[in-house]
């Protein structure tokens, strides 16, 4: 009897690994394991068997059963695999990827948000200012009286109440300054604007970073010290920085900043890239007067301020050669910073 | 300004090569823009003149020509050009001269003809760039002379002096503040020095009368009498030419030289023409001048001028007047130094857009000690250039202004601003270089005479900046002290943009950032814009009241460059009219084909309402509802209202009139839309806090019903909302038939159909539950909307 059912068994398991497909492999199943299968059958010729074969033939039974089950279960997910793997080989895997197109910041978003990352990282909190001032927060607040040679009224958009267009974001150093206490370290990003031939270097609005630390014992070393470390940061450690006494009328010593590096087009040229300097004690009087209290003792508060030019940076950074693209936002323009 | 090293080279020894020079000055903030390098200097080329000239027996194109070169023997030269007349003098390159770009001269025969030389062209010396046949040299060069004797060799730097350094103004001032910076050894005063043989005496009153001291505090006026007008002699020329002044006669040549050396500006008035003495006066309101440059200027009562009895000869320190100027027939001059306040002449130079050599000194104040040495300097030349016969004395008005105050420094505190510790005695020997005086010496502090020239150094701050110029400013450490800094409300609106910004590109938009001044012919939505007072060109007139005008440019801009799909954005400030109060604005256009670039799968479609609808309900954050509205450029109109903003809508969207799409050459709709995206400023909010997700499962049931047309999702939605039932945790609307397709519907009908899903926290719902809800608010939509169910 033992004998019978290992046949059976080694003919079923036989079967179930010749099948080559899942409908073959079914009928296999069927024509052993169904209601009607050859192994089932067994189960009734169990009750014509004697008391002592029962329980081994019946354990043969159990296994044999086990056996083939298994057998099959295996050869069908062996089958599955296979017509799965088959069918997906004719895909071409080399066809273009079906993302969603990403859109794209502006080159002067990512420019002044690599700047405001540096200076964050520096401490820096951000401040901001209208774009429409008034010409005392323009020029006489910034030591800049209206007979100063350097108050360029020529340089500069009115409008017909009197106010104008910020020549430059250091008007936020007094707006600052007019609402807060010292210590103050911000920045502040901005337009600025200037009447002026417009051509691929000069644009009649322009995008600045100001900067101002005031606080107690602010030195020329400290004012060093944190430009150079953003335009390193910007421009990469290997960069040279050199600062330039230079003059404006809201800042003793004022210098401007040139860079050069090597990692640019035409890195072997000084490219300057900032003005700054120590706050003029009569800003702080200025102020002062304004705030009609002594906040900015200038014999307590000393501090620096600074402008970027981010038009000129993204300009070198990018290797953009015309000012004017920045405007005109041509998409083949805009998706090169994708 | 231009400075010929040469020139400064008379007062100061300077360094051998230019590029030093100009480091050193650049390093100490005064910037060389440019450096330019002037003469010739050849062996063996001389100047010749040319004695006769005769046709190339050979060619056509060729002269020969008997050049005299001061040898005594007559030379026979070929040459080219025929710019030339037979007398003129003209450089010679002798056999064996070597010439600009390396030109080897020797003897030879030009088409049978000797040539012994050759004549040539201002490009050949190297002295200009291009070449129109021979440089014809002055009449009174010498010939034989060595060429490089007319053109000597010199370097004309562009220097950039900033506003607060009129001192600097001069040759001579360059020349000392050289000194002072340490390159050279003292600089050479003699531009102060008086010849011994001219007495210098000043005369108060008499002729001279000042009638508005607090803008002309000191005026002087000199006589020279019997003057010959003419031509300057050639070095005089050659001085004012080599930094691009030009020759006018040797009177004004002088005075402009004088000026250009010790930075002092004068002017000669022809003596005969003025009429009795001279009187510094305000001008009369509204008389009107015409000055030097031909043109005529209408003054007020705030410009100063120089006035003779009868009228106004001159605005003071800008320009003089037409009528009393130096002319060829001028016998007897009068020769004018003073000090005009700055702030004055700058305001009459703007106000009348006439800035001159001379108001760009006196707007950043001259040098009071040096206004009557150089009226000395002047007349001396005037008397050995033009055989004049100066009057012994030289009338003054006034009293020469003080000189500024004296200024402490306190040691410590120029270590604590400089941020090194910088040796006293180097701080006194750097001061002392640049003229200043110990006033009082102390241990702590040093009480200092500031130079007559140097008004600028009026504060503690000015003399330590001239300590870090001498000391260097790479001798000073870098610091990298920080300071921990609390957030401020432009931190948080930065922030919200940045993170608007990112979820606009997350959807695909394009950021643009368009200008803030808008052109004159703008398109549409720019209506009411605040104009400029004064603009300079037609693309920058006014103030943008809105985004969208710029970003239509950007359409159209876009779409004449072949572009298939835009679809852009900006974030940035308007200017709402009429005040221009300062608002934040985001506005988007959308046109063309969904997708930029083809794609293989994409479904192929256009832009429409709804994408910008999408965009900015996406972006928002908010409930908004969209309400039908009007507006001159749009064919459909909506305001953008949100649920808790009652008084006002937030923005508008809609897609542009036909008229306005084809303006800009699209072809399809465009979609515009602008919301005032109004971030919520002040502690941080709570907007975003966890919620609890259902445990159980959730139910969906679908409704579809067929409605008229004119009913809106929108009130099909607050209808179903307002049976307030708490199970029903959202609706998605999901098929849409309408118009032509759903003809079959009857006309005037759309059919609609959505999915509700119910859901408990606490347990599953049964089938039996979900029934009555749903029937609840399918009775409630036909109930009160009259809508027909669909099963």
């Amino acid at each position: 009897v033992s004998h019978e059912l290992e046949q059976l068994r080694d003919a079923a398991l036989a079967d179930s690994a010749a099948a080559t497909d899942e409908q073959t492999l079914e009928t296999t199943r069927v024509r052993y394991l169904g209601r009607a299968g050859t192994i089932s059958a067994w189960a009734d010729r169990m009750k014509s068997l004697s008391k002592e074969e029962r329980p081994i033939v019946g354990r043969l039974l159990n296994e044999a059963r086990t056996a083939v089950a298994e057998a099959i279960q295996q050869n069908a997910e062996r089958l599955r695999r296979a017509k799965e793997t088959s069918e997906l080989a004719t895909i071409d895997i080399s066809l273009p990827g079906t993302a969603a197109e990403l859109g794209t910041l502006h080159p002067l978003t990512q420019m002044l948000d690599r700047g405001i990352g540096i200076f964050r990282r520096m401490g820096f909190a951000l401040a901001e200012g209208p774009d429409v001032e008034t010409e005392w927060h323009c020029f006489d607040a910034l030591n800049t009286a209206p007979d100063h040679p350097a108050r360029n009224e020529q340089d500069t958009f009115f409008l017909p109440d009197g106010r104008v267009l910020r020549t430059h974001t250091s008007t936020v150093q007094i707006r600052t300054m007019e609402s807060a206490r010292p210590p103050i370290r911000v920045i502040a990003p901005g337009a600025a604007y200037r009447r002026d031939e417009v051509d691929a270097t000069h644009s009649a609005q322009f995008h600045q970073i100001e900067g101002l630390y005031v606080d107690e014992g602010v030195s020329v070393a400290d004012l060093k010290g944190t430009l150079e470390f953003f335009l390193r940061e910007l421009f990469g450690p290997d960069s040279q920085v050199r600062f330039r006494p230079h003059y404006f009328p809201f800042t003793e010593p004022s210098f401007e900043i040139d860079v050069k590096s090597t990692a640019l087009k035409g890195g072997e040229k000084w490219l300057e890239v900032c003005g700054c300097g120590m706050v003029h004690p009569a800003v702080f009087e200025e102020v002062n007067k304004r705030r009609k209290d002594e906040a900015y003792d200038p014999e307590k508060w000393s501090g620096f301020a600074f402008g970027l030019g981010m038009d000129r940076l993204a300009m070198i950074l990018f290797g953009i050669p015309d000012i004017r693209m920045f405007a005109q936002n041509d998409l083949r323009f805009l998706r090169q910073f994708a | 300004m231009k400075f010929s090293v040469n020139w400064l080279r008379e007062f100061v020894e300077l360094p051998s090569r230019v590029e030093e020079l100009a480091e050193l000055l650049t390093l100490a903030g005064i910037e060389t823009e440019g450096i330019e390098k002037r003469g010739a200097n050849f062996d063996k080329v001389v100047v010749a003149q040319i004695t006769a000239s005769s046709p190339h027996p050979n060619a056509d194109r060729l002269s020969v020509c008997q050049v005299d070169d001061g040898s005594g023997q007559t030379r026979q030269i070929v040459c080219g050009a025929k710019n030339y007349k037979v007398g003129d003098k003209v450089p010679l390159a002798l056999p064996g001269a070597v010439l600009a770009s390396n030109l080897k001269i020797k003897a030879s025969k030009l088409r049978g003809v000797e040539s012994e030389g050759m004549l040539c062209s201002g490009k050949e010396l190297a002295l200009s760039e291009e070449s129109d046949g021979l440089l014809i040299l002055a009449p009174e060069a010498k010939i034989g002379a060595p060429i490089g004797s007319l053109f000597p060799e010199d370097a004309i730097m562009d220097v950039e002096i900033t506003p607060n350094r009129g001192d600097l103004l001069s040759h001579f001032g360059l020349a000392r503040e050289i000194a002072a910076l340490g390159g050279s050894s003292r600089c050479d005063d003699r531009g102060r020095r008086s010849a011994p043989s001219l007495p210098l005496e000043s005369k108060g009153g008499g002729s001279v009368r000042i009638s508005a001291p607090r803008d002309c505090p000191f005026y002087s006026a000199r006589r020279i009498e019997n003057v010959t007008v003419g031509p300057s002699p050639n070095w005089l020329r050659a001085k004012l030419e080599s930094i691009g002044q030009r020759s006018i006669n040797n009177i004004v040549d002088i005075t402009n030289f004088v000026m250009l050396e010790m930075g002092q500006p004068l002017h000669a008035f022809d003596a005969d023409k003025l009429t009795g003495g001279i009187n510094v006066r305000s001008a009369q309101e509204g008389e009107t001048f015409l000055a030097l440059d031909g043109k005529t200027y209408s003054l007020g009562a705030d410009d100063l001028v120089i006035a003779d009895d009868a009228r106004t000869v001159g605005i003071a320190g800008v320009m003089g007047g037409e009528d009393t100027g130096v002319t060829e027939g001028t016998r007897n001059i009068l020769l004018e130094s003073a000090y005009f306040r700055p702030g004055s002449v700058r305001r009459t130079a703007r106000r009348l857009s006439l800035p001159s050599d001379s108001s760009y000194r006196f707007e950043r104040g001259v040098d009071p000690a040096m206004i009557l040495p150089a009226s000395q300097r002047a007349t001396e030349l005037i008397r050995e250039l033009a055989a004049g016969s100066p009057s012994p004395e030289t009338v003054t008005a006034g009293e020469l202004p003080a000189p500024p105050r004296d200024i402490s420094l306190r040691y410590a505190r120029c270590d604590r601003l400089i941020g090194l510790p910088v040796p006293r005695e180097r701080v006194d020997q750097i001061l002392t270089g640049f003229g200043l005086k110990q006033a009082h010496h102390g241990e702590k502090e040093t009480s200092w005479n500031i130079p007559s020239y140097r008004s600028d150094l009026q504060r503690e701050p000015d003399l330590i900046e001239e300590v870090v110029r001498v000391f260097g400013i790479d001798h000073v450490p870098v610091s990298d002290r920080s300071r921990f800094t609390p957030s401020r409300d432009a931190d948080r609106i930065h922030d919200l943009e940045t993170e608007l910004r990112f979820k606009l590109k997350a959807l695909g938009l394009n950021e643009a950032r368009t200008s803030k001044l808008i052109p004159r012919n703008s398109p549409a939505f720019n209506e009411d814009a605040i104009a400029l007072r004064n603009p300079l060109s037609e693309d920058h007139v006014a103030l943008r009241p809105s985004l969208i005008g710029g970003l239509l440019d950007v359409l159209e801009r876009n779409i004449r460059a072949g572009a298939e799909s835009v679809a852009v954005f900006e974030l940035g400030r308007v200017f709402v009219p009429p005040e221009g109060k300062e608002r934040r604005r985001l506005a988007f256009v959308f046109w063309g084909r969904t997708n930029t670039e083809v794609h293989w799968k994409a479904q192929k479609r256009t832009f429409d309402f709804f994408d910008a609808k999408g965009a900015i309900e996406e972006v928002i954050g908010r409930k908004l509802s969209f309400r039908r509205s009007q507006h001159r450029n749009l064919a459909l109109a909506a305001e953008i209202w949100t649920e808790d903003q009652i008084r006002d809508h937030i923005g508008l969207a809609g897609q542009l009139t036909a008229s306005l799409t084809s303006k800009i050459g699209a072809t399809g709709g465009v979609f515009v839309a602008e919301v005032n995206p109004d971030f919520p400023i002040g502690p941080i909010s709570s907007e975003r806090t966890f919620r609890e997700f259902g445990k159980f499962p959730a139910v969906t049931r679908d409704i579809a019903m067929i409605v008229p047309e004119a009913l809106t999702h929108e009130e099909i939605l607050n209808e179903v909302f307002r049976v307030n039932e708490p199970l029903l945790e959202r609706v998605d609307f999901f098929d849409l038939f309408s118009g032509k397709n759903a003809a079959s519907l009857g006309a005037g009908k759309k059919s609609l159909a959505y999915t509700l899903t119910y859901r408990d926290k606490n347990r599953t719902l049964t089938n039996d539950e979900i029934a009555v809800v749903h029937a609840k608010i399918r009775e409630r939509l036909q109930r009160e909307l009259g809508v027909e169910l669909r099963e």
